[in-house]
């Protein structure tokens, strides 16, 4: 037996055993159908186009409706606004605290809406404020033909932007939104793989299977064959979500990829290994540490933690990818994973800095594997409550 | 290789320091081929250390184990079988699964696993219950797959700790025919138990462990004929004061009319008997060498 067939058999029994478990099944699928579901509700709604039924009060309301159903005429699927006028303010009031309404316009200078709304606003309310604003526009500079060129100066950039590195545009927010569903799949299958090696590991502990083992198998061995079978599980699930989405976002068109952006998927994959090879390397150590499956979330806390800080952090990278905070996590192993793929979407990261973080994540996973090993080999064999993570690396006996 | 009889496995000056704890303090005994040793101590002495430390499960301080005269590594333990006190499958595995991984562990091929497992659960009982879930077996059956489990790869070495505690009377008697059948096929046979008459019964050799130390080791028989002393049972029908005068007495139990005592090997047992029936009418009388208890007891006294 060497140490390879070992851990093939290891790798093996997890992936047949969890594979097949209800547990795994259930959790496919319903990752696949939440990506689905983003992806394919949003295409059908908008394939609808959207109507808004607007309250009219008073006079100086239709020119600015009228400019807000030009500004979508262009668009494939335009944007309809249903009229309803009122009399009265009152019953204006009651029609939009009744929800007949979406909004009442007054006079042509005052929005009544229902809400405050979140961040900016409702769209129709964007909509209604762009339209009374060009109206605005074309009356201050009425008979003269410039006002559509101000029009246009105002909705638009005055300057081309020509990045050294990256891409602007519209694809710009296409790879934003991959790099953004990409982080949070990363997050969860990160997490929730991890949470299976956790809870994986203390079971072994805890229901005394691991003392049969340890007669022929080496602690690393079994660690590295849980983390390989888990792993491949994990990554299976992973993959499988991505290309359905992926798919998903072309049949729908809900915004069309210029290509598939096969580095980006690439540079996700791989970073979700080595993601998932670190998480899952220190949440097997955490399990080893207590014999019970209540206390395993307690003693991964550490961990758990990290990951939090980590998916938080690429949120800063998602603003700007270029960051010095961006840069400096992207050196930061436990964070990094969460904040490169980010910028590779991007295009913000230079291909030498992308192979350092790299460099310096693989260094880190092999220091963590044998602290983790240790640490497994010395906590595997204590019975009876936890014992400390220096216990266990002090105590290491095979 | 060894023959049959000669020690194969040689455990020597094995010592263990758990912080405080001197868990093994210079153990050192022999297994032999094709026969049983029953390892006996009370509870700490040291037995659960002692069989860790043949699989490497215990960085030991001091002392070696070897295997055929060569000091055991990995490849040795392939051929090892263990089942440990504290009893452990995997809960929500198929018991066949479940052997045929832990065969394959030990370099079986699947389809030699598969076939070692069959042969084995129908052996041990429980063929009906191959494809269950082993949480959902008995713990008598549970425990009938964990031997099973050890057995798998036809193991060269047998090493069980505890196996006959907790299970039922037909239980403890499969075990023991299984564990006969193993030693006389030529398997060398270790295990503790706490029930000595079972220990009796089944070994040949035992080896007694007190604070980490052996302080009895042999062949039962050898060790119980070289005793210091004899066991006597009486019943008497009146009388039995003669036996307070009885010199050379080490332990005396009376239950009603039954005597059980425990005396020098030196006494003489004629004249004992003569004094006996002269004052007290003998319904029943046994010399016999001293029981494993006996033996057990005075090497432990403490």
């Amino acid at each position: 037996m060497t140490s390879l067939q070992t851990m093939r058999l290891v790798a093996g029994r997890e992936f047949r055993e969890r594979g097949r478990s209800r547990a795994y099944l259930v959790s496919s699928a319903v990752t696949l159908l939440i990506i689905l579901a983003m992806i394919v509700v949003p295409a059908v709604l908008r394939s609808q186009g959207r109507t808004f039924t607007v309250g009219i009060l008073g006079s100086g309301n239709e020119p600015i409706l009228a400019a807000a159903e030009a500004l979508t005429a262009a668009d494939e699927f335009p944007t309809t606004l249903r009229r309803v006028a009122f009399e009265a303010r009152d019953e204006a009031v009651a029609a939009l605290e009744a929800g007949e309404v979406d909004a009442v316009l007054v006079d042509g200078r005052e929005l009544v809406v229902a809400t405050a709304g979140g961040f900016g606003g409702s769209d129709l309310e964007r909509l209604l404020q762009q339209a009374a604003g060009t109206r605005r526009i074309q009356d201050l500079l009425a008979g003269d033909e410039a006002a559509a060129d101000v029009v246009e100066i105002l909705t638009s950039d005055a300057l081309e932007v020509v990045p050294l590195r990256g891409e602007r545009g519209r694809e710009v927010g296409q790879r934003g939104v991959i790099a953004y569903g990409g982080l949070v799949l990363m997050y969860i299958a990160i997490l929730s793989y991890g949470t299976w090696m956790l809870t994986g590991v203390t079971e072994e502990k805890s229901n005394r299977v691991v003392e049969v083992l340890l007669a022929t198998t080496k602690p690393w061995q079994l660690l590295a064959g849980k983390m390989i079978g888990i792993g491949l599980l994990g990554i299976l699930q992973f993959v499988g979500t991505v290309v359905a989405a992926v798919v998903a976002l072309r049949v729908t068109e809900l915004f069309d990829l210029p290509a598939i952006p096969v580095d980006l998927l690439v540079a996700m994959v791989a970073w979700f290994l080595l993601g998932y090879a670190v998480y899952s390397a220190a949440y097997g150590a955490a399990g080893s540490l207590v014999s019970r499956a209540e206390d395993a979330q307690t003693a991964a806390f550490p961990m758990t933690l990290v990951a939090i800080a980590g998916f938080f952090a690429s949120f800063r990278a998602l603003d700007d990818p270029s960051s010095t905070t961006a840069v400096v996590l992207s050196f930061v192993p436990p964070v990094a994973p969460f904040v490169v793929p980010v910028r590779v979407a991007f295009g913000a990261i230079p291909a030498w800095e992308h192979a350092l973080a790299a460099g310096v994540t693989v260094v880190f996973l092999a220091l963590l594997v044998r602290l983790a090993g240790r640490v497994y080999s010395g906590a595997l064999l204590h019975q009876g409550g936890r014992i400390s993570f220096r216990d266990a690396f002090r105590s290491a006996e095979v | 290789m060894s023959e049959r009889g000669d020690p194969v496995l040689v455990l020597d000056g094995l010592e263990k320091t758990y912080g405080e704890v001197r868990a093994l303090d210079g153990c050192a005994f022999a297994v032999e081929r094709g026969r049983m040793l029953g390892f006996l101590g009370p509870n700490g002495a040291g037995k659960t250390t002692t069989m860790r430390a043949i699989f490497g499960l215990v960085r030991l301080d001091a002392g070696s184990v070897t295997w055929d005269g060569r000091p055991v590594t990995d490849a040795e333990r392939l051929r090892f079988g263990y089942m440990p006190e504290a009893r452990g499958l995997y809960p929500k595995m198929k018991a066949r699964d479940q052997l045929v991984y832990l065969g394959m562990l030990h370099g079986l091929t699947r389809s030699d696993a598969r076939r070692a497992a069959d042969r084995w659960l129908e052996t041990l009982g429980v063929g009906e219950r191959a494809e269950d879930p082993v949480e959902e077996l008995s713990h008598g059956n549970q425990q009938r797959v964990q031997l099973a489990a050890s057995l798998v790869h036809d193991p060269e070495l047998l090493v069980l700790d505890e196996p006959f505690s907790g299970l039922d009377p037909l239980g403890v008697e499969t075990m023991a025919e299984v564990l006969r059948a193993q030693a006389d096929a030529g398997t060398a046979v270790v295990f503790s138990s706490h029930q000595l008459d079972l220990v009796e019964d089944l070994c040949e050799d035992v080896a007694i462990i007190d604070r980490g130390r052996i302080v009895l080791a042999g062949n039962v028989r050898e060790l119980k004929d070289a005793s210091r002393y004899r066991r006597l049972e009486l019943e008497l029908e009146d009388g039995g004061e003669f036996l307070r005068r009885l010199t050379g007495v080490v332990a005396h139990e009376v239950d009603g009319d039954r005597h059980r005592l425990l005396v020098d090997k030196d006494t003489d047992v004629r004249e004992l008997l003569a004094a006996a029936s002269s004052t007290a009418r003998i319904r029943e009388f046994a010399y016999t060498t001293p029981s494993l208890n006996d033996l057990f007891r005075e090497a432990v006294t403490r």
